[in-house]
This record gives C-alpha cells, sequence and structure tokens, in this order.
C-alpha cells in the first residue's frame, strides 16, 4: 500500500512540474532559451491567487486574474527582455533570465514580506477518499484533473487550430512560423502567454496545497523545471511531460529509500545526471 | 601510382536511410580527384566518413595501408588530412592571419602541456603571411574575418587548411557562392596547390571547373558509385547523364547551384 | 585596522574564485552553474584535514588535488553533454554536492564544521598570504590567455567542431581547463575555511554558484583584469553599504540582468568601448 501512495503523491508533484514544465519547453523550443525566470510567474500567480480570494472570496476569480496576469507578464518579458537579445551567444539570455528570476524573487520578499501570505477560507481542503484507501486532499484531486485537462485542451488547439500548429511546428523548428504566415513575435507572444498562464495556475494550486505563498516558492521550480526539460529532451513537449511525472514520482521514492544519503533536490538532479550520462540527448529526444 | 587513399566498400545507413551504399574507390598520391553527383548523392557524407565525423555501418577506410578506424577526427587530420568545409567557419574574434596561424601552430597544440608551456607565435605568423600571399589575400591579413566578402572567406579556409600541411586535402565545395571569375581563379589556386604536391579530393557541383582541372573523376548518385574514370569518358556516360538531367540539376558548365 | 584586513581578505579569496571560474568559463566558454561546489570541496577538505592536525599550508594543495581531480570526473561528464545541456548539468553537480554533505553526520550535515584550527599566522599574515595567491591567479590567468593553450581555449569558446578538423584534440583541453579551475577553487576554498573558521554547506549552493558567476559576467568573461575588479568590488559591497546588505541579491539579479541587455561583454567590454569612442580615427 506504501508503494501506491508514494506512487499517487508522486503523480500529485509531477502534475506540479508539468504545468511549470510546459511552459518551459514551448519558450525553449522557439528561442533555445533556458527561461530560469519562468518560475517568477509561478510565484506571481501564488501572490494574485492569494490577493484576489482574500478579496474576493472566489477561488475561480484568483484562478483567472492569476493566469491574466501572469500571461500579460510573460508577453512584456518576451517583448523587453528577451526579444532585444536574442541574437546573442546562448550564456546571454541564460544569465540575464537567472538575474531576472533572482530579481523577482527579492522583489517579491521586499513588497510582500518575507513570511508570506495565506488563505482568509481555506479552499479545497477537504478529504477525498479514491480506491478504498487512497486518501487525498481535494486540492491535490484538483491538481492532477486540472492539469490533464489543460494540456488536453492545449493539444487539441495544437492539432485544430492553425495558429497552434504552427506553435507546436515551431517548438521543433523556429523558422516554421514564417511559412505559415505567422510571425516569430506573435508566436513568441502565445507561447509566452500560455506558458507564463499555466506557470500561474500552477503557482495558485500550490497556495491552495499548502495554504501559503511565500517569495522562494519558485526557487526549486525555477531549476528543477530546466532539469525537467533537459531530462525530457529539450524541445520535446512529450518527453517534458513524461519526465515531469517520472521525476515526481522518483522524488518521491527516493526520499524515502535514499532520504538518509541525499536530500529531496539531490536526488532529483542525481538521477538527471545519471539519466544523461546513459543518454546524452534526454529521455525522449527528437533525433 | 600508389593509393594513398583507399576507401573500400563503404556503406553508411541511419534512421532506416542508406546515405553511401557500398562504395570503393582510391585516390592516388598527387592526384586532384573530382568528387561529383547530383545533391544528396552522398559526396559530403562521404568525407565526413574519411575524416571521422560519421562512422561507417561497414567498408574501411585506409589512410598509406593504415586504417582510419576508430580514430577520433583529430587523429585522423593529425596522420596528414585536412579538410575545407563548405559552409566557411573563420573564428570571427581572430583576424584572418590568427586564423591561419592557429592551424598552423599544430605542434604547439599537440597537447595541453606543450600548448601551457608555449608563447610565441613567430614562426606561425611568418607561414601565415607566406600562406595568405601564397592565396592572394596577404592584405586583408590583420583584419576581422567578419568583414570579408566569400571569395576571400573561401581562400582563408583554404589558407587554413594547408597550414595543416596536409598530404591529403579535402575540399567540400570550395567554389560554391562564388561568381564564375572568382571560381575560375579560385579553380586555378587548387590546381596549383596540387601541382606542387598536394593530393586533392575535391568535391563540385560547378562542373565546367571540374572537368577543366581534375584528371578523373569519381561519381555518386544515391549513395552509389556509378561512374569512374577520365572526365571526357564520364561525362559521356549514359547512366551519368541521366543521374544529372533526371534529378533537373542543369549541368551546364559554369553554373552554379547552391550548396545541398 | 582589523576590520579593513578582514575586507582585503575576503576581497582576495573572492578574486580568486571568480579567476578560477573565469579560466573555465570565461577561457573556454563552458557554462558552469555550480562552480561553488569546488570551493566546498577545497573548504571542507581543508577543514578537516586541519581538524585532524594536518597543518594547514599542507592541507592546500590536497585540497587542491581533490577538487581538481572532482573537476576532472564533471568535466568528463561535461563532454558527453551539448552545451546547452551543460549548464543544468553543472547546476545538478552542485545540487549534488550541497545533498550529499548535508546528509553527512561525518561532515556535520546542516551545521557543518566549526573550531577549525588556527594557521599559525596573523591575521595580517595571512590576509598578505591571499593577496599574493590572488594575485599569483590573475598573472597564471594572464600567461594562460596569452599562451597557446589560451588560443586554443578561446577558439574553443568560439566554435569547438571546427577546432576539432584543426587537429585539436578538444576533449583533453576543455578537461585542463575544467582541472585547473576546479583545483583553483578548491584553493580558494582551503582559504575560505581557513579565514572563517567555520563551514556549512548552505555556504556552497546555488546562490554561492550565481554570485561567482555573476561576478565574472559583470567583469566581463575572459577578461582577468575586469574579472578581478568586478570581483574585488563585488564581494564587500554588501558590507559597505549596510542598505547594499539587505538588498544584495537585489542588487545581484539586477545587474546581471542589466549586464546581458546592455553589455554582454560585461565592464571590461564597456571601458574598450569608451577607449575606442576616445580614440576616433582608427588604427
Amino acid at each position: 500500500m506504501l508503494y501506491v501512495e508514494l506512487f499517487a503523491q508522486g503523480l500529485v508533484q509531477g502534475s506540479i512540474y508539468a504545468l511549470i514544465a510546459l511552459g518551459l519547453t514551448l519558450v525553449y523550443g522557439l528561442l533555445r532559451i533556458l527561461h530560469v525566470a519562468h518560475a517568477a510567474f509561478f510565484t506571481l500567480g501564488g501572490y494574485v491567487g492569494v490577493m484576489v480570494a482574500n478579496q474576493t472570496g472566489s477561488l475561480t476569480a484568483a484562478i483567472a486574474a492569476a493566469v491574466i496576469v501572469a500571461g500579460i507578464g510573460g508577453i512584456l518579458m518576451f517583448r523587453l527582455c528577451y526579444q532585444p537579445i536574442l541574437h546573442q551567444p546562448p550564456f546571454v539570455p541564460l544569465i540575464a533570465s537567472i538575474g531576472l528570476y533572482i530579481a523577482a524573487e527579492e522583489l517579491f520578499r521586499i513588497i510582500f514580506g518575507p513570511s508570506g501570505l495565506s488563505y482568509k477560507d481555506a479552499f479545497l481542503q477537504g478529504q477525498v477518499v479514491l480506491f478504498g484507501t487512497l486518501r487525498f486532499k481535494q486540492a491535490e484531486i484538483a491538481v492532477m484533473l486540472g492539469s490533464a485537462a489543460i494540456i488536453g485542451v492545449l493539444s487539441l488547439l495544437q492539432t485544430r487550430t492553425r495558429i497552434g500548429v504552427a506553435c507546436k511546428a515551431t517548438v521543433s523548428d523556429p523558422q516554421m512560423a514564417e511559412s505559415f504566415g505567422i510571425s516569430l513575435r506573435k508566436v513568441g507572444d502565445i507561447n509566452f502567454f500560455v506558458g507564463s498562464a499555466l506557470a500561474a495556475f500552477a503557482g495558485v494550486m500550490v497556495s491552495v496545497l499548502n495554504n501559503l505563498v511565500e517569495p522562494t516558492m519558485g526557487s526549486v521550480p525555477s531549476y528543477k523545471g530546466l532539469a525537467i526539460i533537459v531530462l525530457g529532451g529539450l524541445g520535446s513537449v512529450r518527453g517534458s511531460l513524461a519526465a515531469a511525472l517520472v521525476l515526481g514520482v522518483v522524488e518521491s521514492f527516493g526520499t524515502i529509500y535514499l532520504g538518509h544519503l541525499l536530500d529531496r533536490n539531490a536526488i532529483a538532479f542525481a538521477f538527471l545526471i545519471l539519466v544523461l550520462m546513459w543518454r546524452p540527448q534526454g529521455l525522449f529526444a527528437r533525433s | 601510382m600508389s593509393a594513398l587513399l583507399r576507401v573500400g566498400a563503404v556503406t553508411v545507413r541511419f534512421d532506416g536511410v542508406t546515405a553511401i551504399d557500398d562504395v570503393s574507390f582510391d585516390v592516388n598520391q598527387g592526384e586532384l580527384l573530382g568528387l561529383i553527383g547530383p545533391n544528396g548523392a552522398g559526396k559530403t557524407t562521404m568525407l565526413r566518413v574519411i575524416t571521422g565525423v560519421v562512422r561507417q555501418t561497414a567498408g574501411t577506410v585506409l589512410l598509406d595501408g593504415k586504417s582510419l578506424d576508430g580514430l577520433p577526427t583529430h587523429r585522423r587530420i593529425r596522420r596528414g588530412l585536412a579538410l575545407s568545409q563548405q559552409i566557411v567557419t573563420p573564428f570571427r574574434r581572430m583576424s584572418v592571419i590568427d586564423n591561419v596561424a592557429l592551424a598552423a601552430g599544430a605542434d604547439r597544440t599537440a597537447s595541453p602541456l606543450k600548448a601551457l608551456f608555449h608563447s610565441g607565435r613567430k614562426r606561425e605568423l611568418e607561414i601565415g603571411q607566406q600562406l595568405l600571399a601564397r592565396l592572394g589575400i596577404a592584405p586583408q591579413a590583420n583584419e576581422s574575418p567578419e568583414i570579408q566578402p566569400m571569395g576571400i572567406l573561401k581562400r582563408l579556409e583554404l589558407a587554413r587548411s594547408l597550414a595543416l600541411t596536409p598530404r591529403l586535402l579535402l575540399l567540400d565545395e570550395p567554389l560554391a557562392g562564388l561568381n564564375s571569375k572568382e571560381a575560375r581563379l579560385l579553380a586555378d589556386t587548387i590546381t596549383e596547390i596540387n601541382r606542387s604536391g598536394t593530393t586533392i579530393i575535391l568535391i563540385e557541383h560547378n562542373l565546367g571547373e571540374v572537368l577543366r582541372v581534375c584528371r578523373r573523376l569519381v561519381v555518386l548518385d544515391n549513395g552509389v558509385k556509378i561512374a569512374e574514370g577520365e572526365p571526357t569518358t564520364v561525362m559521356n556516360n549514359a547512366v551519368v547523364r541521366s543521374a544529372y538531367l533526371g534529378t533537373g540539376a542543369a549541368a551546364q558548365t559554369g553554373e552554379q547551384h547552391a550548396a545541398a | 585596522m582589523e576590520y579593513e584586513i578582514t575586507l582585503v581578505t575576503t576581497m582576495a579569496i573572492s578574486v580568486l574564485f571568480a579567476l578560477s571560474l573565469n579560466l573555465i568559463t570565461g577561457f573556454c566558454g563552458q557554462i558552469s552553474l555550480g562552480h561553488a561546489a569546488f570551493l566546498g570541496v577545497g573548504a571542507y577538505t581543508s577543514g578537516m584535514l586541519a581538524k585532524a592536525g594536518v597543518p594547514f599550508l599542507l592541507t592546500l594543495p590536497l585540497a587542491m588535488l581533490l577538487a581538481g581531480a572532482l573537476g576532472i570526473v564533471v568535466g568528463l561528464a561535461s563532454l558527453r553533454v551539448r552545451a546547452d545541456f551543460l549548464a543544468i548539468t553543472t547546476m545538478g553537480v552542485g545540487f549534488l554536492f550541497v545533498g550529499v554533505v548535508r546528509q553527512q553526520d561525518a561532515l556535520g550535515a546542516e551545521m557543518g564544521i566549526s573550531a577549525i584550527p588556527d594557521a599559525g599566522m596573523s591575521k595580517a599574515a595571512f590576509m598578505l598570504f591571499t593577496v599574493a595567491l590572488a594575485a599569483a591567479t590573475a598573472l597564471l590567468s594572464s600567461y594562460v590567455r596569452r599562451c597557446w593553450m589560451g588560443r586554443v581555449f578561446a577558439a574553443i569558446a568560439e566554435d569547438e567542431d571546427t577546432v576539432r578538423v584543426l587537429g585539436i584534440d578538444v576533449p583533453r583541453f576543455k578537461l585542463t581547463a575544467f582541472a585547473l579551475g576546479t583545483a583553483l577553487a578548491g584553493l580558494g576554498g582551503g582559504l575560505y575555511a581557513q579565514q572563517l573558521k567555520f563551514i556549512a554547506p548552505d555556504s556552497f549552493g546555488f546562490i554561492e554558484s550565481i554570485t561567482v558567476l555573476s561576478m565574472v559576467v559583470v567583469g566581463g568573461i575572459g577578461s582577468v583584469i575586469g574579472v578581478t575588479v568586478s570581483a574585488a568590488v563585488l564581494s564587500v559591497l554588501p558590507s559597505w553599504f549596510q542598505v547594499i546588505g539587505d538588498y544584495k541579491l537585489l542588487v545581484y539579479g539586477g545587474l546581471l540582468f542589466l549586464m546581458m541587455r546592455f553589455s554582454p561583454g560585461g565592464m571590461a567590454a564597456l571601458v574598450t568601448r569608451i577607449f575606442h569612442r576616445g580614440r576616433r580615427p582608427a588604427k
């Protein structure tokens, strides 16, 4: 029974990672940038969510607000921060992104204080029992279902709408956008909007799970997210999703069985390094 | 005539595609051999097999009777090969002459230890000057490659390869991107390099120049060797003609084609 | 006077540390996001050996050896992966180091090790010692840049595939860069441990790796003078302005971003640009 519980917990964590990883993959596929600052939208989502929820009492409004604010923020970051430096060697946007994230985290700390904010009325804290013995918080179910639903909808959009197809094509071949008659800038806007919105949704859900938003909540997702997309094969959407879930489960089991040797992050990165040594191109890289 | 390079039954397969199928040919000491064929014939892949960038699925490559199998690229270069690539890759953060001097310093760069204990460049700069002069680009010695036209860059690529004092020079479409006058001049330079003792394999789409300067041709089409021999004989070969005309690629003399 | 001595010592150690990263990232173009791990290896090696009775000066070469050896292992790993992956892999190494050390009671776990024995030098003498080592590192870096190894490094940083085609054993040169850079970081670690007499795993984490990277980047990747100056200034900035102390990370983050956005070549590039504008007629 323990195994099943660990596995389920791993899936919950993996779903959160997946939401974050998707945005990172979209950006990497388009611009070949490791968008470390992505996690800033995760945190931003959390803060906006808490503030709106505390004002209006509605979780739905909180999610909507978080998603929109982050989406717009993403577009701004693309236009103001990344577009001007795209032609530079790859370490430039990487380090710029790291700088952005560090500054963002500090801004959250300075503006909102280091101890964080909580929900006045805790949402979705009730217990749900599945299959007789598995206990989940409602929020955990919401995360898993929510991610699956969102990713499902996005997949449909990617295959059914023209813009969607263009976005999907650009993940593997950035020049593709032009041949669809869609400017790179527009695809960039869409990718950043969607990616940041997803991160914000994840941020709201995590803040509901823990009933806490604090400035450093994005730091683990920021670099783990990168580990995940690298694991998945950089630029492969399917790979990132799979890697996200796999990592969630690996961490879940790893902390129980290897916790005396390595802490949680070390386990995640040890796994990453081992996989890369075995398959340097990632788990699901396109040839 | 002794064979400097011997390609024996080389086959290259990846992703289900057979890029090269059982191709064999020799390159004799002192030759200027033309390796031609329509787009996608496998010519560049063949060069990559020789330099070790691509590993062959089957077959052998012998240089001076010794197999090159398993050797990494840099070791093959040290055995006497040099490669001038189709897409020129000068180091943009150094001057033209610095590019050549780096190559000329093969002795100094043989190992990190050697490289650490030597800092003088007088000899290499002199060699660089000579080579640049030989290739007619001495005036550009201290300029940056970033501002040079293609013609100069092609000559720089050639000078850099020559600085390695190769026994076998592999040229991948050195004339691509040049107008007919520049192409003719560079082809003449290549001939002169060959006459002074360097064996050359020349891949080129510019058939006019190839037929003019090469004494022997090997023709590939779809990964298979379809002809070998003297230029006029080869070009009169019906199979060769249909390979070129059949793909729609013009076999007109002097025409340029976009690089594959 | 004591306060100034501590300040200068801190500056010297930071300069040494930053120059060691400059060798890897600046000269050879390999982005390392986990360099603090090697500072940590050096610090723990020197500290533990000192506590076991080994004379301080002897612990230093041993610290360098261990850090350099681990650097070669990481370097070997770096050879297998593409550039984009390398940054993340080195980041992973950093987390691995902290994660392992935190769980080992023998290494003091989260609390770290304290009461590292004194080297027997006065504070002033130790300061001079560290400054001398930092200066030596700067001289070594300059020399490397000028010699053939530096030329190969510069070419590798630009286009390593073409370097292979010139008959150069690129993997071996990259490994050399890693070994040198990490060994020097280990030296810095030993000095660091001696200065503070107390070390903990969290001092060698991701933030520290980013901090030292930012010193290299702000100074100008590859520029020995630029990195030296920026490391010296940035390392003590928080102490000089108490206000900045609290906003230290904000300044770092902002600086990194603004530098990359407006002058990716760092201060060195800015200075060069100013000088070229000064002498209008080009040579």
